[in-house]
């Protein structure tokens, strides 16, 4: 047993924890718990823990239920929200077969085969999430309407307002857990809220993301109001998105960063667009993943929806911050169709491979978009070459059962398995009759 | 005195010299004087450059003639001398630097005395201006000063001892042992350098260091890390903090003092990594604190690293107790659950993480390198150290000798072992001395090579003999280590005297770290083998050390050792068969991989253990071919007098080569469509033979000879030649009666036959039966089992449907009367290629017969995606695809009108009726559908077309298919994607 296995079994001891919760994610990015108590755990280390797989939504075929869950001891964290006494601490959990190989249905593995496959290449993809929420006065009930906890606007602040004492109580917690928070400030909406995770590799990324899901609804709940990451709950004020910044590292430079060229580009950086780019269409079903994902996308303002990039550019799907002089560590590209309700260890999995993708086969840069992309007209749009991204996730899923890139990043089973569950998803939504379509047709026909 | 010739060009190239026009130029110019030196100068490891450095040093010196005199007189200084400026460039720097010490190279008695150690003590103290005498000795120089002083004596020390080592060949357990003196003086005297510096503060407190590694264990290298633990307490009368404080200063300015480098360089790292804790511990803890440690957190890889610890400066009292109080602490270390898996583990870890291309040249960490030795003694010593203290000692030569007396090892294994240890050794620290740089690694370079073997004295042909001297000696660790490990397991069980018994439940924890699910079961295979006095168990307990790390090393450990003590009791005393196992080593590795991974292969071999022989080489692995089977066969049956005895023996000769052919599989790499022809041939020559004796019975119980022609058709899979393991021969039978011929009696008749071949071959009996399946005839199940040519030409002029006709696809008169096999393919060659192609409604017909089929045929509870067969993207539907391909277009190709579905693929492609990568993963997926099927059937023993859900048999069948272990879900994943993309292409091209 190695070092950091030592070190949380000296941990357990010293911090008098009582349980521990090893966690692990299924397909669709729901957070599964399974607690043991200390004893158990070296157990776990050497042999992992095993349970039946074919209760995990997506994991494995009834006639193959015997899974390993193996605790990853770096992501060792006391769990804070527990209060005084004895804690609790939790690990992110690796899914193995029961003859220690990697399960392909662990949406971790994915993620870890696919950054494998860029480290094979001597490149760290390095990710910083921009995740937005909304806090909603209690938990809103089916068919209600849900009630914003507050009527702000982007960056206001406001004398006590439960979305800001809400904000500091999440990051002091974010921080204990050993989550850096860059950010956080009100967002557009009523009730909107968006907090920015300090860049770290995608693996710790995702990690955190599904940490951070955890947190901020354990805290909502605390006070008494309820946080969600659905990425359109109102058709008239803006959805929540995790717009995140990507970077490659060639050890320790920024393999995006080239002084003198333009925007300090390089063109690692331009081929890593270009790829994201021209798969684009094919990865959105797993960047944005719902029904309601598409309402968003839709809905202009902050959301793309065209294939384009351009130097700050806020209504493009890729943005190039501006450069900041003598910042060439920070220089990074700005990803903003993925939302904040995927599973971020997919949906970084297929960023990155279509990035590769482009720096393998050397991909053209298309022409950056110097406009507002929503400003311009459909001939306009066409005349300079911008494609829609899918309208809804029935394209989405139609183009993603054709992506090779796709099914290779995710691996058979999971491929298989999602795009089955899009399906379905999908057919049931097809056959809802909404609100919409009876206030317009009811009163006239 | 020397004449011209000594020195000429040719002779001086004789002697050693690469330039030798260059070095006749410098002999010149060092004078008259030295020229008879020059054979000496050849003798030295690289002349060339022991010359240059003698121009050199001689250029240095003050007394150049003293020098030159003196080493032209002296045969001790010149050998020693010159040995050193050969075999060590830097040594020669050091020597140009410091010419003076060219002197220490004159005492004659560096040839037969050791330095004491205390003697080098007290050098290195008085070099920085310490008194030895003091009992907390402290340096009076200036602390860069001092630096440098201890740099330089260092070094003096050094050159005396290389020159002993080199000149005086001295044996590497005593070279290594001056070294660690060497540094255990070291540290004294750095010690003394840091307290000056440290000041008054260092008086609160009493600090040990206790060497580790290869310093501890007396045995150090030439140059590199000196691992050591630091232990502390505070002098009576001071505060606990205050001491440890500026003991912790104490220790990290002792590691500054090594380490630094100054101008006069730097003498190594002092690697304080093995404490407590490691990099995240204090540097420095009292004896309680460091027991407290071990007594709760230490690893066992830990206790191992404590197995050296040896206190060697500083406060000798103190590290004295150190000593008493954690030594016990690793023996009773011993005795925790898992502590040999954890070290075995430790061992594999290492291995992993060499760079791979560094491995080859590794002396020290690759396979058969010194870390393999010093493990194997290390884990020997704490097994058997715990009751047997004689087997202790630190050093590793030392240990290994108390183990070889006291019989833990055996005599000839203990010697070969030291030798390996000494030359691999020795040959680490001649690389280590050319430079005195800290390296474990072979160089490439003929120069470096060259120097190397003549340094160890192999002067003829040196690069060469290195090489195989090395190698002889890594190959030679690699065997006994393996030894080491797996035979305790034998004396779990097996008494042998003077030998010490591992206890059994030690060798059941130890079988089931290494992969054995029973044991328990394990440990009674290995006494049954190995127990007696028979020269078979003699034997056996040679062998089976070996077998079992081979058997852990396969998908299935218990069934391997098991497999191996049924054959080996039904074999025991044929004297060909140990002898085979033992002398040649590939077959017994073969075997091993055979039992542990294929119940096909077993049960095959344990009917008929004889079969074990085809192991031995490679060429008996080779399919025989149907003619040399068929021969084989028809004489063996021509033998017999009746029927059923002919069949028996074909059924035998059958079984000996679907061994031949599921070895090869497993063994050497082989084509699956090799496969199939093989399996293919072997068939046809069965039922060949067999169709021959059974109409010799009929003719014999009817007394009449047979009035009609026969023939056997085969259909399916193995018209395609394209059979697996365990597969059905689908056939139809035809027959023809001769001119004349009572209809009725021919019919009779070969009804008869037809139902003897059938019978006859899936009769019980010791060998696999072949099912011989006639579904597929006209009518099914309600046909008629044999039809005439002339009743088959009826039945498909009437009846023909699309298909039967795509049936026919696949049938190949391959058995029988050759006339009549070549008059039934001209019968239905019209029926299945259509001259015209298909009709759409024909066509129409194909898709839906297979969209009911795949619903239909799927056993019940089976997981369509892992079914090779019947899967999307399996077998049958890039089958069903080539074969509408080929009824659309054979008529107008005739090319494509062939059984076999890669190469009609193949046609396909080169007419343009398929896109190239269209053809390419519908092969793809074919081929990897095959291969697993053959694997799964090879893995369960049973025909099977889902792939295991077992996860033990599911990693074999990964094993099969040459992926590495624990990545069984790496082959499900390739498996599920080669079959998605083979579903795209015949949802495009067959679907429409």
């Amino acid at each position: 047993m190695g070092k950091q296995e030592d070190f949380v079994l000296r941990a357990l001891e010293e911090r008098d924890v009582r349980f521990v919760r090893l966690w692990f994610t299924d397909v669709l990015g729901y957070l599964k718990s399974v607690s043991v108590a200390p004893a158990e755990l070296e157990n776990a280390f050497s042999e992992g823990i095993g349970f039946d797989g074919s209760a995990i939504e997506g994991f494995a075929r009834v006639t193959e239920a015997d899974m390993l869950a193996h605790p990853d001891p770096a992501t060792f964290q006391l769990l804070p929200w527990r209060g005084e006494g004895p804690s609790t601490a939790r690990m992110f959990c690796d899914i193995m077969m029961p003859d220690g190989s990697p399960s392909y249905a662990d949406p971790r593995f994915v993620l870890k085969r696919t950054l494998q496959k860029a480290a094979d290449k001597g490149f760290t993809f390095y990710t910083h999430p921009e995740i937005e929420f909304y806090l909603f006065q209690g938990r809103p009930g089916i068919g209600e309407d849900p009630i914003p906890v507050d009527r702000s606007g982007y960056f206001d602040h406001t004398a006590q307002s439960r979305g800001s004492d809400f904000r500091r109580e999440a990051i002091n917690m974010l921080e204990s857990m050993g989550i850096s928070v860059e950010f956080s400030h009100h967002e557009g909406g009523p009730g909107q809220q968006e907090i920015d995770l300090r860049y770290a590799d995608a693996l710790s990324t995702a990690d955190n993301i599904m940490t951070f899901r955890t947190v901020v609804r354990e805290v909502a709940l605390s006070q008494g109001i309820w946080a969600s990451f659905m990425p359109k709950p109102f058709t008239t004020h803006p959805g929540s998105g995790m717009h995140t910044h990507v970077s490659l590292f060639e050890g320790d430079t920024n393999a995006f960063f080239e002084a003198g060229a333009e925007y300090q580009l390089s063109k690692t950086a331009r081929h890593f667009i270009a790829g994201i780019l021209h798969h684009a269409s094919e990865i959105t079903c797993v960047t944005n993943q719902w029904v309601n994902s598409y309402k968003r996308l839709i809905g202009g303002g902050e959301a793309p929806s065209y294939k384009s990039w351009g130097h700050n550019n806020r209504s493009a799907m890729v943005r190039v911050p501006m450069y900041k002089p003598n910042k060439g560590q920070s220089t990074r590209i700005e990803l903003r169709t993925v939302d904040a309700a995927c599973n971020p260890y997919l949906a970084y999995a297929v960023v990155l491979a279509a990035g590769m993708k482009g720096l393998e086969e050397e991909y053209e840069l298309p022409r950056e978009a110097e406009d507002d992309v929503w400003s311009l007209n459909d001939r306009e749009r066409m005349a300079l070459g911008l494609e829609q991204l899918p309208k809804t996730l029935h394209d989405a899923i139609r183009i993603a059962e054709d992506s090779e890139l796709v099914a290779e990043t995710l691996g058979e089973h999971v491929y298989e398995f999602f795009l089955r569950n899009k399906r379905a998803e999908w057919d049931e939504y097809r056959g809802q009759v909404s609100a919409f379509e009876r206030d317009r047709m009811l009163p006239v026909i | 005195m020397a004449t011209d010739s000594e020195t000429s060009w040719g002779n001086l190239a004789r002697l050693g010299f690469f330039d030798s026009e260059r070095a006749r130029r410098l002999l010149a110019e060092l004078g008259d004087v030295v020229r008879p030196l020059a054979p000496l100068i050849g003798r030295s490891a690289d002349p060339d450059l022991a010359l240059t450095a003698l121009v050199a040093l001689a250029d240095a010196v003050d007394d150049r003639a003293r020098l030159l005199r003196e080493v032209a007189d002296d045969e001790g200084t010149s050998m020693r001398l010159l040995s050193v400026l050969g075999a060590s460039q830097a040594l020669g720097d050091h020597l140009r630097r410091h010419p003076e010490h060219w002197h220490e190279l004159t005492d004659p008695t560096l040839g037969s005395t050791r330095p004491p150690a205390y003697a080098i003590r007290e050098g290195l103290l008085r070099a920085v201006g310490a008194d030895p005498r003091d009992e907390q000795p402290i340096s009076t120089l200036g602390y860069a000063e001092a630096l440098d002083a201890l740099r330089v004596e260092y070094r003096r020390v050094l050159l005396r001892l290389a020159a002993r080592d080199l000149a005086h060949h001295l044996g590497l357990d005593d070279a290594a042992a001056e070294l660690a003196d060497l540094a255990a003086g070291t540290l004294d005297a750095a010690l003394a350098v840091a307290r000056a510096k440290v000041g008054d503060a260092a008086l609160s407190c009493r600090l040990s260091v206790i060497a580790m590694g290869k310093c501890g264990g007396h045995e150090l290298n030439y140059v590199s890390d000196v691992d050591v633990i630091f232990v502390a307490e505070p002098v009576e009368g001071y505060a606990e903090a205050t001491a440890m404080r500026a003991a912790g200063q104490l220790a990290s300015c002792l590691m500054q003092v090594c380490s630094d480098h100054t101008r006069e360089g730097t003498i190594w790292p002092v690697d304080a990594n093995l404490r407590p804790e490691g990099k995240a511990g204090p540097l420095v803890r009292t004896i309680a604190s460091h027991c407290g440690y071990y007594e709760r957190w230490a690893k066992t890889w830990e206790f191992q690293a404590l197995l050296k610890a040896r206190p060697v400066a500083g406060d000798m009292e103190l590290g004295r107790e150190y000593a008493r109080v954690i030594g016990p602490l690793v023996w009773s270390a011993a005795e925790r659950d898992g502590f040999v898996e954890e070290v075995q583990a430790m061992r594999r870890r290492v291995l992993d993480h060499i760079p791979a291309d560094r491995v080859e040249r590794q002396l020290k960490l690759g396979s058969g390198g010194l870390r393999d030795v010093e493990f194997a003694v290390q884990l020997l010593q704490m097994v058997h150290g715990r009751t047997d203290e004689e087997v202790r000692p630190s050093t590793t030569l030392s240990a290994l000798a108390r183990l070889t007396e006291r019989g833990y090892v055996g005599r000839e294994d203990g010697r070969s072992l030291h030798e390996a240890y000494s030359f691999l050794r020795t040959l680490e620290h001649r690389i280590q001395l050319f430079q005195l740089r800290r390296t474990h690694v072979m160089p490439t370079d003929e120069p470096s090579l060259r120097r190397l073997g003549r340094s160890l004295g192999y002067t003829k042909d040196p690069i060469e003999e290195l090489d195989k001297q090395w190698h002889f000696h890594q190959r030679e660790v690699r065997r006994l280590h393996q030894k080491l490990f797996y035979r305790p397991l034998l004396s779990a069980v097996a008494r042998v005297s003077g030998e010490a018994r591992l206890s059994p439940e030690s060798a059941e924890e130890r079988l089931a770290a290494l992969g054995y699910q029973d044991p328990k079961a394990a440990l009674r295979h290995i006494e049954a083998l190995t127990k007696g006095v028979s020269r078979t168990a003699q034997i056996q307990r040679t062998l089976l050390p070996v077998m079992l790390e081979w058997f852990a090393d396969a998908p299935d450990p218990d069934a391997g050792l098991f497999g191996f003590r049924r054959i080996s009791e039904a074999l025991g005393s044929t004297p060909w068969y140990l002898r085979l196992l033992r002398d040649e080593g590939q077959a017994a590795q073969r075997m091993a991989q055979i039992l542990g991974t294929s119940r096909y292969a077993t049960d095959l071999l344990q009917r008929e253990p004889q079969g074990v022989a085809i192991l031995g080489d490679q060429e008996r692995l080779e399919p025989l071919g149907r003619d040399a089977v068929q021969t084989e066969m028809r004489s063996a049956a021509e033998r017999r007098d009746n029927a059923k005895d002919a069949v028996l023996a074909i059924r035998a000769i059958r079984r000996r080569e679907l061994l031949r052919i599921s070895v090869a599989d497993l063994c050497v790499p082989f084509g699956v469509a090799e496969v199939g022809y093989a399996l293919t041939d072997v068939t046809s020559a069965t039922l060949e033979a067999t169709l021959e004796a059974a109409i010799r019975g009929v003719e014999a119980a009817r007394g009449t000879e047979m009035p009609t022609r026969m023939a056997i058709v085969a259909m399916g899979r193995y018209g395609g030649y394209e059979l697996g393991y365990g597969s059905d021969a689908d056939v139809m039978f035809v027959h023809e009666p001769l001119p004349g011929a009572d209809a009725q009696l021919a019919a009779s008749m070969a009804q008869a036959v037809a139902n003897d071949v059938r019978q006859l071959l899936s009769e019980h009996s010791r060998d696999p039966a072949l099912e011989v399946d006639t579904a597929l005839r006209p009518e099914g199940r309600q046909g008629p089992l044999v039809r005439t040519l002339e009743s088959y030409a009826a039945y498909y002029g009437k009846w023909s449907a699309v298909w039967e006709a795509q049936a026919l696809l696949r049938a190949a008169p391959l058995v029988g009367d050759p006339g009549l096999r070549e008059r039934f393919k001209d019968l239905i060659d019209p029926l299945r290629f259509p001259a015209e192609g298909l009709s759409r409604d024909d066509v129409v017909e194909v898709r839906r017969i297979k969209a009911r089929v795949d619903a239909e045929r799927l056993p019940r509870g089976a997981d369509p995606a892992m079914n090779f067969k019947l899967g999307g993207g399996g077998l049958s539907d890039v089958e069903w695809t080539v074969q509408l391909l080929q009824m659309e277009h054979a008529g107008r190709i005739p090319e494509l009108r062939t059984t076999k579905t890669l190469e009609a693929l193949q046609v396909a492609v080169e007419h343009d009726l398929i896109a190239p990568a269209d053809a390419e993963g519908l092969s793809a997926a074919w081929r990897f559908a095959s291969r697993a099927r053959n694997a799964t059937v090879q893995v369960r023993g049973k025909a099977s077309d889902q792939l295991p859900r077992d996860a033990r048999e599911r990693a074999a069948v990964a094993a099969i298919l040459q992926y590495p272990p624990g990545q069984s879900d790496d082959m499900v994943n390739d498996y599920l994607r080669s079959a998605r993309r083979a579903r795209g292409i015949v949802d495009r091209i067959f679907w429409g």
